[in-house]
This record gives structure tokens, C-alpha cells and sequence, in this order.
């Protein structure tokens, strides 16, 4: 039985591989900007409060993206707030990155200059309906409160 | 453990899958309750509530409904179709039974995993590193059955359905592992670059797994149900054409605007696919039609491949970045996925399982009645689960960009749509157990009579 039809589809399959390869992770791997002042080298605490905010997947609901059109424009609370917009070099240090595709909650990437205090965010996280009625968010009181210490320090850096 | 009686590694792939769909349903169901009435949370008893929290269910629904119901009936539709197309014995029949275990391994790897909020962190590669290893040994098990059965084949001409099998195969497997960083426990990359690769790695999940392996299916299920061959093979080889870069997920993002445009053309090049697809089978289709009326298989192939056309034209318009603007990160999304997912392929699973079982235990569906359920329920369901998903994404999508609501204003606004998708979800759950239920009756009936195969043992796909 003649073999060539496969040895054509091999090829064919991983030269078409080896092109999305090339331009979709090696190209813009090396021309990839470098931190900006937004990026955010964290503290131990906060890396383990990064942890918990991916572990709870709390990256399902809350995007951490501004982008440009909306940027200083659109309302959280109020008209502008969502902040600036988001650059590449913002994320310099983060792995794996919450960019997220869905916004059932408000976008987080600014959200520390909104709620600026360690308590407010505890408070919410235990009981997010006391604060804000007819919220989605469920409660995470069965976190204790040394992670909810440091997820709080995580949401923090979130300038 | 280890039979080698044909048939039997495909016959088990089915019996997983019908379990490995209700699963997931039912943590779909959860979630939806949870985004109307976010008070059901307390109704949980609390050392349970960490597992069932909307962040932790909502990636094992996923990852169970893609890996388990929809992947595994795809391989027991594999292992069905080679001998078939080949006019040969399976390479392996004990290999794919490995096959078949250790699949089952790493679904309820995921199961015990995904709520444990053990999770790489990284959408549709959620996987903790060892189960990223077992699932990739799993591709690659019915990797080397495909490819060993068809080099040993005694049929000269090679389907189009079989190229699209090796075809998807081979790239899922670097596209995963790349995607999914297999030489490193985090998974990860760092910085801009992980989203990227992470929605190269998503957008060719579907692209090569779901569509090219799914075409194929199609175009096996095509003439097979109609008893008439296709109505063109080098048309249908067009469908072999794939987008190359996932970027359009991530549209005005802060990754480069080039890679932004580049990902935009190869979308809409996507149509040739697509319009290739389409006419073979509107054509192959002719004169069949009224089939449909009592047809229940070929009416989900049908509806499935309607739905298909929907999604592409969907996707298409979606990855235009000025509708990209308006429903990116709205619930428009989550009726898209949905759309693609349960619309078209769990369709053609559907469609797969009513075609493929009766044959493998030799005895006809139990009921043709809750067939007729089971389709009626899911695709009015799932019609009502989509509409009001749009609406809603329509909804959210005017309040952000006209800036003048708070945020919370839209939430409250949204609830009553909420509702009314948990009702159409419902419907779905309704049919998936009518479905099983059916499935089970079939599979647990005393052998009585005898079913004749839709078409003699072993002929072709119908387009030879």
C-alpha cells in the first residue's frame, strides 16, 4: 500500500504548526516590552495571596484588563473609574496572567485605587451581600483568616 | 480488563462518555442557579462549600464536558470508524483499552482535583501537571492506533474523514503540550506571553481537536445516515484548514496590535472552510430532507451542522474588533461557546452514539420515543439558554460602553434573564438524563433481537 498520502500529511500538519509557532509565540516572545511602572514585584505574603485569588478562580468572574476605549471612561462605581489602561509591561512579573474573558464582576486591574483599606476587602470577601445588595459574588468565610489576610495584600498591589 | 474483540475498546468509550456528560451537566446546572440566586450558596452545608464554589465548579463543568463527554465520544467514534474506513483490524484493540482506562484516570483525576482548587490557573489548562502528562499519553495512545491501523490498510483510498483524524491528532498534541507548558510543573509562562500562548493553545483546541476531528466525524455520519455518498470528497478535503493564531479571543488587549490584524485575516479566511463544508453538505443533503421528520440521528447531524454554519458566522463577526469591543466579556460569549459546544459537536456526538451503539451491543435504541425527548429538550433548551444569553450580552455590552450605570445596575438588571437561562439549562439537564436513561435501557435489554448494521459490516464510508 503506497504511504506517501501520509508522509504529505505529516508534513503538511507540522509546517502549519511550525508557522503558528513562530508567529504567534516566538515573534512576539522576543519583541515582548519590558516592566512598567504599574508592574509589581511581589511580597511573599501577596505571591500567597495570588495563589488563593487563582486557586478560588476568582479570575473566572473578574477580568484584569482596561482597554483602550474604555479606559477612563467606564463606571465600577462611577463614570471613569475602571482607571487607566492596561500595557503589556504591566504584567511584566506575573505568571500565570488573570486577563479573563468574562465580566459577571467588575474588572479588577485598578481596583486597590477604589477600595484602598485591608479591612473593606476582608469584610466584602466574608460577606459580599451585606455590602453590595444584589451582588453575584459568592462568600468566601470558609477561607481562614490568614488567607484572607493575604488575599487582601494581594488585591492591594492591584493599583 | 483487556479484551480483543472488536468493537469492545469503542463500545466502552461510549458507556464513559454518556457518564462523563451527565457529570458536568449537573455542575453546569449549579452554576447557573448560582448566577441568579447567589443565596443558594448558603443552603450548601459549609464544609462542602469551598468544592462547590462558583470558582472551582466552573472549571471542572469545563474541563470534564470538553475531556470527558465530547472527547471520549469522540474516540469511541475513532476506534469505531478505523477498522470500518481501513477494511482491517484495529492496530491494537488492547491498546485501546490502556487507551480507555487510563482516559478514565485522568477524568477523575480532574474531577477530584478541579474543586479541590488544585488548578494551573490558565483557562481550558486548568490541569494540574500530572494530568497534563497522563492526558497527553492519552492523544498519543490513539495517535498511534490511528496511524498504525491506517498504514496497515487494505482499503487503497483514504477517507477524508481519516486524514482529518490524523490530521487533528497530531497537531492537539504539540498544540497542547506548548500550550500547556508541559516541561514545567507551574504550566506557565510569564508575562504578556502566557495569555498569548494560552489562546493559541485554546483557539486550536477547537480548531484541531473539536473541528477537524468533528468534521471528519461528519463527514462519516453524513453519507452513513443517508445512505448516499458525499456529494464532492475534494471539496470536503477543503475542510482540512485551520486559523492559525487564537489572538482574535483577546481583541484590543495589550498584546501587539499586528498579531491583532494578523489573527483578524486568517479569521475571515476561515470562510473558505467553512462555505466548503457547508455546500457539500446542503448538497449531499438534497432530496434527503424530509428524512429529518422521523429520523432522529440525521436530524441531530442537521441541526448540528446548522448550528455549526451559526458559530462560524459567530466567530467570524466576533473577531471583528469593533464587535469584538461591544461583546467581549459579556454573557454574548458564554451563549457562543455554548453554542459551539453542545450546538454543533455534542450534537454530532449525539448523533454518533445513536448511530455507533445499537451496533456495538447488536440490539436497537431502547426507545425511539425519548430519542425524540432528547432532541426536542436539548435543542429547545439549549435555544432558550442561547437567546436570552445574547439578550443579556447585549444588555451588558450597551450599559458599559454608554458608561453611565454603576456596574451593579447591569447585574441586578440581568437577573430575570438569568432566570429564564436556568430554565432553558434545565431543559438541557432534562434531555442529557432522558438521553442516559435511554442509553442505559438500550444497554442493559436482554439480547432479543438482532439489529442489522445501517449499512453492510465493513463497507466504506459511503463516498467510495
Amino acid at each position: 500500500m503506497k504511504q506517501t498520502g501520509l508522509v504529505y500529511l505529516t508534513s503538511g500538519s507540522l509546517i502549519a504548526l511550525l508557522f503558528g509557532v513562530i508567529v504567534t509565540i516566538l515573534i512576539p516572545a522576543l519583541e515582548a516590552p519590558g516592566p512598567t511602572a504599574l508592574a509589581q514585584k511581589y511580597t511573599e505574603q501577596e505571591l500567597r495571596g495570588r495563589e488563593i485569588y487563582k486557586r478560588e478562580g476568582c479570575w473566572y468572574c473578574h477580568t484584569q484588563q482596561v482597554r483602550e476605549f474604555e479606559a477612563n471612561r467606564s463606571a465600577i462605581h462611577q463614570k471613569g473609574d475602571i482607571g487607566p489602561e492596561s500595557l503589556a509591561g504591566d504584567y511584566y512579573y506575573q505568571s500565570p496572567l488573570f486577563w479573563g474573558t468574562e465580566r459577571q464582576g467588575p474588572d479588577l486591574t485598578h481596583v486597590a485605587s477604589r477600595f484602598g483599606t485591608r479591612e473593606w476587602h476582608i469584610l466584602h470577601l466574608k460577606n459580599p451581600r451585606a455590602l453590595i445588595p444584589g451582588t453575584l459574588m459568592p462568600s468566601f468565610a470558609y477561607l481562614s483568616d490568614q488567607e484572607l489576610d493575604d488575599l487582601a495584600a494581594y488585591l492591594l498591589t492591584l493599583k | 480488563m483487556w479484551p480483543d474483540e472488536p468493537g469492545s475498546a469503542s463500545r466502552r468509550f461510549f458507556y464513559s462518555a454518556v457518564f462523563w456528560l451527565i457529570v458536568p451537566i449537573l455542575m453546569g446546572f449549579t452554576l447557573s442557579i448560582l448566577l441568579f440566586a447567589p443565596p443558594f450558596q448558603d443552603l450548601i452545608p459549609r464544609a462542602w462549600q469551598p468544592y462547590l464554589n462558583f470558582g472551582r465548579l466552573r472549571p471542572a463543568h469545563v474541563n470534564l464536558a470538553i475531556f470527558g463527554w465530547l472527547s471520549q465520544a469522540y474516540a469511541g467514534a475513532i476506534y469505531y470508524i478505523l477498522p470500518r474506513l481501513t477494511r482491517t483490524k484495529l492496530f491494537s484493540e488492547r491498546l485501546a483499552h490502556l487507551n480507555w482506562w487510563l482516559w478514565n484516570l485522568l477524568l477523575v483525576g480532574a474531577l477530584l482535583t478541579l474543586p479541590a482548587g488544585l488548578t494551573q490557573g490558565r483557562e481550558y489548562a486548568e490541569m494540574i501537571w500530572p494530568l497534563d502528562l497522563l492526558l497527553l499519553l492519552n492523544w498519543i495512545l490513539l495517535g498511534v492506533n490511528v496511524w498504525m491501523t491506517v498504514r496497515r490498510r487494505r482499503e487503497p483510498k483514504i477517507y477524508v474523514s481519516l486524514w482529518n483524524f490524523m490530521a487533528g491528532i497530531l497537531i492537539f498534541v504539540f498544540v497542547y503540550a506548548i500550550g500547556n507548558k508541559v516541561w514545567a510543573p507551574s504550566g506557565a509562562y510569564t508575562g504578556m506571553n502566557d495569555n498569548i500562548i494560552n489562546y493559541f493553545y485554546v483557539h486550536n483546541l477547537f480548531n484541531s481537536w473539536f473541528t477537524t476531528v468533528g468534521i471528519g466525524l461528519a463527514l462519516y455520519l453524513l453519507p452513513k445516515l443517508t445512505e448516499k455518498p458525499l456529494y464532492s470528497h475534494r471539496l470536503a478535503l477543503w475542510g482540512l484548514w485551520s486559523v492559525w493564531t487564537g489572538q482574535h479571543h483577546q481583541l484590543w488587549s495589550p498584546a501587539p496590535d499586528w498579531l491583532e490584524y494578523l489573527t483578524i485575516v486568517f479569521s475571515i479566511l476561515a470562510a473558505v472552510p467553512t462555505i466548503a463544508f457547508t455546500w457539500n453538505f446542503v448538497k449531499t443533503m438534497e432530496g434527503r430532507w424530509t428524512q429529518t421528520a422521523d429520523d432522529v440521528p440525521l436530524r441531530f447531524l442537521v441541526t448540528g451542522a446548522f448550528f455549526w454554519f451559526l458559530t462560524c458566522v459567530q466567530g467570524v463577526a466576533q473577531s471583528f474588533r469593533g464587535f469584538s469591543m461591544f461583546v467581549h466579556f459579556t454573557n454574548w460569549v458564554v451563549g457562543h461557546s455554548h453554542l459551539a459546544f453542545v450546538g454543533d459537536y455534542s450534537f454530532w456526538g449525539f448523533a454518533l452514539v445513536y448511530l455507533m451503539f445499537p451496533v456495538l451491543v447488536k440490539r436497537p435504541m431502547y426507545s425511539r420515543r425519548l430519542m425524540e425527548w432528547h432532541y426536542w429538550l436539548t435543542t429547545v433548551g439549549l435555544s432558550i439558554f442561547m437567546v436570552t444569553l445574547w439578550m443579556a450580552g447585549l444588555i451588558q455590552a450597551q450599559n458599559w460602553l454608554t458608561n453611565s450605570v454603576p456596574f451593579i445596575e447591569t447585574v441586578r438588571s440581568l437577573q430575570p434573564y438569568m432566570m429564564i437561562r436556568f430554565i432553558g439549562g434545565g431543559m438541557m439537564v432534562a434531555g442529557q438524563f432522558v438521553f442516559a436513561y435511554n442509553f442505559l435501557r438500550t444497554a442493559l435489554a436482554r439480547q432479543t433481537k438482532t439489529v442489522a448494521a445501517p449499512m453492510p459490516a465493513g463497507a466504506g464510508g459511503g463516498g467510495e
